[in-house]
């Protein structure tokens, strides 16, 4: 490629890996680059019903050809053949913010496509949760460039990939009960099978699945490391069959839907029952929160330290998409639970501690974004969070509430005093005078400087003030 | 080659196993690998054309 930089400006750094695929976004548009490969698959895949079946379903992105070719940057490789356009994904999440829940319902959906698509002639060139995106809590596949024409007698490419992004995290949270996410979020590639095999014990060892999906994997993984084999060939001429790739994707189904993660009662989990809030309190706090988004009828909403999704669901009754975040991962898990029973597609649940938020990652920092780069909330909701914030995470208020004034439009943030029963717990475990700047005449003035405060409320005699307030420029 | 996989690496290991997670039939293509690499380590049987198999793509 030669291209100047500036005509690839709109590139999306997550779409290089495919040489016959490049994702580039356009004034809110999402366009896909194909080249004369991408675009014979693309065509094979369009004019069969099963596009027509997965699209109408929601499983699989609305996508159209494009006739338009002007002022497209040239980032194939060969030359563009050919341009598609996506539905637009309303707000973009990895799987390390994803619960147990969501990657499974993103593993079954992966391994669904797959098995429909051998059964139509075509197979999926990998095999990554990354090809899934979340629209409320109904996952969707939007790696229509994935798509290409089964070649009889070739096994599955993606199977490794699949046992290393959706599998081995899976089992890691349903066996050990250690949350998959920092481990997705350590490594894009995944957990490779000699890694889980070790971490699993001679009791998962006879777990239906661990046999051959982990253990002869990893063996037979080790054994080729080094060794040259032309494993594709030596199967076809012994007879591997595409029925094969089905029994296995069949298999891995039947166990990925017993998988279960039993979750103990965390912290947050029951906070919901155990708040300090009296009925009435509650009440008018929701109020305050629907005469918010009333007010700014936001596009985007943020709900950082949503538990239970309350007020995401006020929110959602005047904006267009809410993201509701928790460092909790069960909270957000029995959350996603909940709104995919309902059959949401405006609120997206995400296990996210804001105090150590999902980082830019991968190749030059940029193939997987840093949060607030995926879309700029015009409305933040921080409700009974500052003072985990400022007293469990130690962040300054005035550095907490810089980064709103960045990031957010407007804010409505719930002030909780330093004599509430919740604050006074948490400052109870630091010492004395370890938080100077936890006052409420300091928070006041270092919102005024940051924000022109619209309307404010005090709740609970005093104890909690919530305000509603727009961020200064 | 005619068919070459795409642009991951499936990892030759992975796809031995392949034949041995798609069930009964599978581990029968299995065990044919290594009968046949038996059989070509012994030198049975007539040398093959190693073109002639690649389906067109």
């Amino acid at each position: 490629m030669t291209d100047a930089a500036g005509t690839l400006s709109g590139l999306e750094p997550g779409s290089f890996r495919d040489p016959d695929s490049r994702v580039f976004t356009s004034d809110g548009r999402v366009l896909r680059l194909l080249s004369e490969q991408g675009l014979a698959d693309w065509r094979q895949l369009a004019s069969s019903p099963l596009f027509q079946e997965l699209v109408g379903e929601g499983r699989l992105v609305a996508t159209e050809e494009l006739v338009e070719r002007a002022a497209f940057p040239d980032a194939i490789h060969g030359g563009v053949a050919g341009v598609l356009e996506h539905d637009v994904i309303p707000f973009v999440s990895y799987p390390y913010e994803w619960s147990f829940e969501m990657l499974r319902d993103a593993a079954l959906l992966q391994l669904g496509i797959l098995r429909r698509a051998l059964e139509s002639g075509m197979v999926l060139k990998d095999s990554t949760p990354y090809n899934v995106q979340f629209r409320g809590a109904a996952p969707v596949f939007i790696d229509v460039g994935s798509f290409e024409p089964l070649r009889e007698g070739e096994p599955w490419a993606g199977y490794r990939q699949f046992c290393m992004l959706f599998l081995y995290p899976l089992l890691l949270q349903a066996w050990k009960d250690v949350p998959f996410q920092p481990w997705l979020r350590g490594s894009l590639n995944g957990i490779t099978p000699q890694e889980i095999r070790n971490l699993l014990s001679l009791r998962d060892r006879f777990r239906r699945g661990t046999l051959t999906h982990v253990v002869l994997h990893a063996r037979l993984e080790q054994r080729y490391e080094e060794k040259e084999a032309d494993a594709k060939d030596e199967l076809k001429k012994a007879g591997f069959k595409h029925e094969l790739i089905v029994a296995n994707v069949k298999g891995l189904e039947k166990l990925i839907r017993r998988l279960e993660w039993k979750q103990g009662s965390t912290v947050w989990t029951d906070y919901g029952l155990e708040t300090t809030y009296s009925a009435d309190d509650a009440e008018r706090k929701a109020r305050f929160v629907t005469h918010a988004a009333a007010s700014e009828l936001p596009h985007l909403v943020w709900d950082i330290g949503c538990n239970e999704g309350v007020h995401s669901r006020i929110a959602a009754d005047y904006a267009d998409h809410v993201v509701a975040m928790d460092a909790d991962a069960a909270v957000v898990d029995r959350l996603y639970r909940k709104l995919r029973d309902e059959n949401d597609r405006k609120i997206l649940p995400l296990n996210v501690n804001i105090v150590d938020p999902p980082p830019a990652l991968g190749w030059s920092g940029s193939e997987r974004q840093h949060l607030p780069k995926r879309g700029r909330p015009d409305l933040t909701l921080c409700l009974a969070l500052i003072h985990h914030v400022s007293i469990g995470g130690n962040v300054p208020v005035a550095e907490f509430l810089e980064w709103l004034r960045v990031n957010t439009g407007s804010l409505v943030i719930e002030w909780v005093a330093p004599e509430d029963p919740m604050a006074h717990r948490l400052l109870a475990r630091k010492g004395p005078g370890e938080h100077p700047d936890y006052r409420t005449d300091w928070f006041e003035r270092c919102l005024a400087e940051r924000f022109d405060v619209v309307r404010s409320e005090v709740l609970a005699e005093g104890k909690r003030t919530l305000y509603l307030a727009r961020s200064k420029a | 080659m005619a068919n070459l996989f795409g642009y991951i690496d499936p990892g030759s290991g992975s796809l031995f196993l392949q034949a041995l997670a798609g069930g009964v039939a599978a581990v029968g293509v299995f065990l044919k690998v290594y009968w046949r690499r038996l059989k070509r380590f012994l030198h049975i049987g007539k040398p093959e054309d190693e073109s002639s198999e690649s389906s067109p793509s």
